[in-house]
């Protein structure tokens, strides 16, 4: 069986999994275990390093390896972008790897590819993503996109973030050590800004990181580099220059913080920017590292201006949801944001699912809401009848029990249509959470029919 | 793994060395969507988690359905050391642990096959615990539709007991993937009022048509019993629509050599529709067919005229699956519409083909968009559509954009007159709001 070189790096994978500056690895061995056969949901480290680099729209995205990982993902993520150029992030390429290539290996096409990108677009860089089965039959892809990169003097960037070797977060963070090790510094900016910050970990879905980027301009913030939503090759190329690295919802990319931290020197913080409190709290938070008083005061003052136009914006909604109680099921960090951003506009949210939770999330959603719950099969119900739940915000896989129930419900999971980040998004939940309980249709479907027993 | 290089393939497969933008799915998605059709069923795909991942994410946005799959999750250490029985085994122990499947459909990936796992050895191994279908699906070779005609060759060798005798009127109908659950219960109810009693394999009309359930998607929602498909031996007849799945009726004689098989490629269009009207008659030994049937081939005929204007000075371009695209293409050149193909794989009915057709992906597409009037593909179509100022009908997977897609039937009379109306009154809106 074992004929295969697998081209894996082991120790790096290792250390990502073994991150000091994840909060669970102080008390317990490993929580980022591998995952179980047939217990198993969720994406694969391919699909992670794609979230976490597709969003760079003026680079084309190569996938090495058959169809599936590239034929079934494309064009399903709606991160937006300003790039004025062709806009690679919803468009697919793939080398589609075959049985010829995988007996020959897969070089020489990858190699063809490259030279096919090159010749018919005009990218900035070309990410290449390594798969399982070009991962298996030991492709040397680091030595083709190199002489790749030189004969075409771009930006040829490997990542190694095979399916197999376990989670979407893993597969971020591999994608984040490919930034740092072949972009990160690699371009000097002519002028240096004193609070320049990098946005780690926010992919512009929806537009979320315009919701609140505008307002850090105007406080007199320079966002120098992203990673990677609305994101350019180039300023990432620079990200080793700015004052500060703010990493956004996500815990996936602290390592490179933190290496970016003992390489550079830069500190980093990290926010969330769901609801009206967390986003006025992580304007704060940037802020405050940069201790200059002129600068926290203008922060301040245009966050009481945010604050006092969203209020106004908000009241119709506030007597609508005034007393409406909620309970919310959803994974990761959206298991205590959208708590907090629910309870901003008035909501009273009972109860929180943490079945998809790290331990740092479950400790903060312990802090937004009094009931924390492990397996919402059960538990869902019998709190939505104790409580008096108004409205249910999950999974469509939960739709039936909120329709059992006759109470609304709200798709949290789905991919949504609009944002709900920072102070104006926060007006759009409340927007759809208004719609849902008013709509009749929750009570209608639920319904036993003319020939049933009612 | 074959490894015979086939000189068709490279004549006429794309030269890129690259998809851009790729029209194609993969084989292990088409084995899912067929054990789908199985009632209790859990598709359980030998790969990484990611494999599983995508194709859950993929169909349960576009049936807007819980999909039950699950994955035996091969990580680098056990792609190395485990032949994958472990994997396999250790993946049967944690799903029966939570739910009782009556069949696990155990099928493979690029990954998995390029290490050379032995599934029919670990299948054997769990022969006692659990009931498992196996087959052979990698990624690198074929596509949608041959994953799923794969698993269904696989399902007939493999669950089917052997009969000699038959029963007349019983049928067993065998779709091909692209045929929407609507369209299987249509061809099934057509089927019943003749006569005829029909189980299809698989059958999505009762686990993918978007119906409200109590199920949370822990297992498929219906489909076929496996029961059902363990007595399909007696059946006297085999249906097969579509060429991908034609080899799975030959395979079904063996399991029974007194049984007929009646093959269709397409159920689209006036003359498709007779030749099936004609092909059960026959076999039945008689002429009499329920009064609805003839309405709706009347109003076909009537159709069929009403469209002709429009259709008739039309350009449509056309990607797809083969088998659908063919059906689509045979239903438009009814009615004199110029007609461009591309598909998605390489299959059979390419020879079949009155229109220029192509193997390509959407960058091939988008090259020969200026030229025609309008596109009919699966929902990547629209940004090309709407760049180049041309009329869409989403058709094939992944529709994302669109509601109702389980519901939607082009088959047969009545299905081949909505499909017409609908393509002609895209144009004609489209034309006007130039």
């Amino acid at each position: 069986m074992c004929k295969f070189t697998i081209m894996v790096n082991k120790k790096l994978i290792k250390d990502l999994l073994n991150e000091s500056a994840c909060s669970h690895n102080k008390t317990k061995k490993s929580s980022c275990d591998k995952p179980k056969p047939g217990a198993t949901s969720g994406g694969c480290a391919f699909e992670g390093a794609q979230i976490s680099l597709f969003p760079y729209a003026d680079a084309v995205h190569l996938v090495h390896g058959p169809d599936t990982c590239l034929g079934a993902s494309w064009e399903t993520r709606a991160t937006l972008t300003s790039y004025q150029g062709e806009n690679n992030t919803p468009l697919g390429y793939c080398t589609n790897v075959t049985t010829q290539d995988i007996i020959f290996g897969g070089d020489k096409k990858l190699s063809a590819a490259l030279s096919y990108i090159v010749e018919h677009k005009n990218p900035k860089a070309i990410f290449v993503y390594e798969t399982c089965v070009t991962a298996m039959i030991g492709d040397n892809i680091d030595y083709t996109c190199k002489v790749a990169s030189e004969q075409f003097g771009l930006p040829i960037v490997a990542v190694h973030a095979p399916g197999f070797v376990g989670s979407k977060n893993l597969g971020s963070r591999l994608a984040g050590e490919a930034v740092l090790d072949a972009l990160i510094g690699m371009r000097e900016p002519d002028t240096i800004h004193p609070y320049g910050i990098n946005l780690i970990g926010d992919y512009n879905v929806t537009g979320d990181m315009w919701q609140y980027r505008p307002i850090l301009e105007r406080i007199g913030i320079h966002v120098v580099s992203t990673l990677s939503g609305d994101g350019r090759i180039e300023a990432i190329q620079q990200a080793h220059t700015a004052k500060l690295n703010v990493i956004v919802c996500a815990k996936s990319l602290v390592t490179l913080c933190r290496k970016m931290q003992e390489r550079y020197n830069i500190p980093y913080v990290s926010v969330s920017f769901y609801g009206k409190r967390d986003t006025s709290n992580a304007i704060r938070s940037i802020v405050n590292a940069f201790g200059d008083a002129d600068l926290s005061a203008r922060a301040e003052r245009i966050i009481a201006e945010e604050e006092a136009k969203l209020e106004e914006r908000l009241a119709p909604y506030r007597l609508l949801l005034k007393g409406k109680k909620a309970i919310l099921n959803t994974g990761g960090n959206k298991s205590w944001s959208i708590a907090s951003a629910l309870q901003d506009i008035g909501i009273e949210v009972v109860a929180t699912s943490i079945q998809k939770a790290t331990e740092e999330d479950i400790a903060i959603a312990k802090e937004y809401v009094p009931i924390v719950f492990k397996s919402p099969a059960t538990e869902q119900p019998r709190l939505i009848d104790e409580h008096n739940v108004d409205i249910l915000l999950a999974g469509g896989r939960s739709l039936y029990t909120a329709i059992k129930k006759r109470i609304a419900f709200v798709d949290v999971n789905q991919e949504k249509k609009v944002s709900y980040g920072a102070y104006g998004g926060l007006e759009n939940l409340a927007i759809d959470v208004c719609a849902s309980l008013r709509n009749p249709v929750f009570k209608l479907v639920g319904k036993s029919a003319p020939w049933e027993a009612a | 793994m074959s490894t015979a290089f086939s000189f068709k393939e490279a004549k006429t497969d794309t030269l890129k060395p690259l998809h851009v933008n790729p029209l194609k799915l993969s084989q292990p998605m088409g084995a899912t969507l067929a054990f789908l059709g199985i009632k209790n069923c859990m598709p359980l795909m030998h790969g990484a988690q990611g494999c599983a991942s995508f194709t859950k994410v993929l169909f349960t946005r576009h049936f807007n359905d819980p999909i039950a799959i699950q994955t035996t999750a091969v990580n680098d250490i056990s792609a190395v050391i485990d032949g994958g029985e472990r994997g396999i085994s250790e993946a049967i122990d944690n799903i029966t642990k939570k739910v009782s499947p009556d069949l696990v459909g155990l099928f493979t990936t690029g990954m998995t096959e390029t290490k050379g796992d032995d599934i029919k050895g670990a299948t054997l191994l769990l022969k006692e615990k659990q009931k498992i279908v196996y087959v052979h699906t990698p990624d690198f070779e074929g596509g949608l539709e041959s994953g799923w005609s794969l698993s269904v060759q696989n399902i007939v060798a493999q669950l089917i007991t052997p009969k000699t005798d038959v029963k007349k009127a019983k049928a067993l109908l065998i779709p091909n993937v692209n045929m929407s659950p609507i369209e299987v219960e249509k061809l099934k109810e057509a089927m019943e009022d003749l006569g005829f009693e029909v189980f299809a394999l698989p059958d999505l009309s009762d686990s993918l048509d978007g119906h409200l359930g109590v199920k949370q998607g822990s297992l498929s929602g219906g489909g076929i019993a496996l029961s059902d498909i363990e007595a399909l031996g007696d059946a006297g007849i085999v249906v097969t629509v579509g060429r991908s799945v034609q080899k799975c009726g030959e395979l079904f004689l063996e399991k029974n050599a007194q049984a007929k098989h009646v093959h269709c490629d397409t159920l689209m269009g006036l003359e498709a529709s007779d030749r099936f009207y004609a092909e059960m008659l026959a076999y039945l030994g008689t002429c009499n067919v329920p009064n609805s049937v003839k309405r709706w081939r009347a109003r076909l005929q009537d159709v069929l005229l009403d469209t002709h204007f429009i259709l008739g000075k039309s350009k449509v371009l056309i990607a797809d699956e083969p088998d659908s695209v063919y059906s689509i293409a045979q239903a438009l050149r009814e009615v004199g519409a110029h007609v461009e193909a591309f598909i998605a794989q390489r299959s059979d009915i390419q020879e079949e083909f009155t229109c220029n057709v192509r193997i390509g992906d959407f960058e091939e597409v988008e090259k020969a968009l200026p030229l025609v009037d309008m596109l009919i593909s699966n929902f990547h179509g629209e940004r090309l559509a709407h760049r180049y100022h041309k009329a869409l009908l989403i058709r094939g997977f992944p529709n994302y954009e669109q509601v109702g897609v389980g519901l939607r039937n082009s088959i047969l009379y009545e299905g081949s007159c909505t499909f017409l109306c609908e393509v002609n009154n895209l144009l004609v809106h489209h034309q006007s709001s130039q």
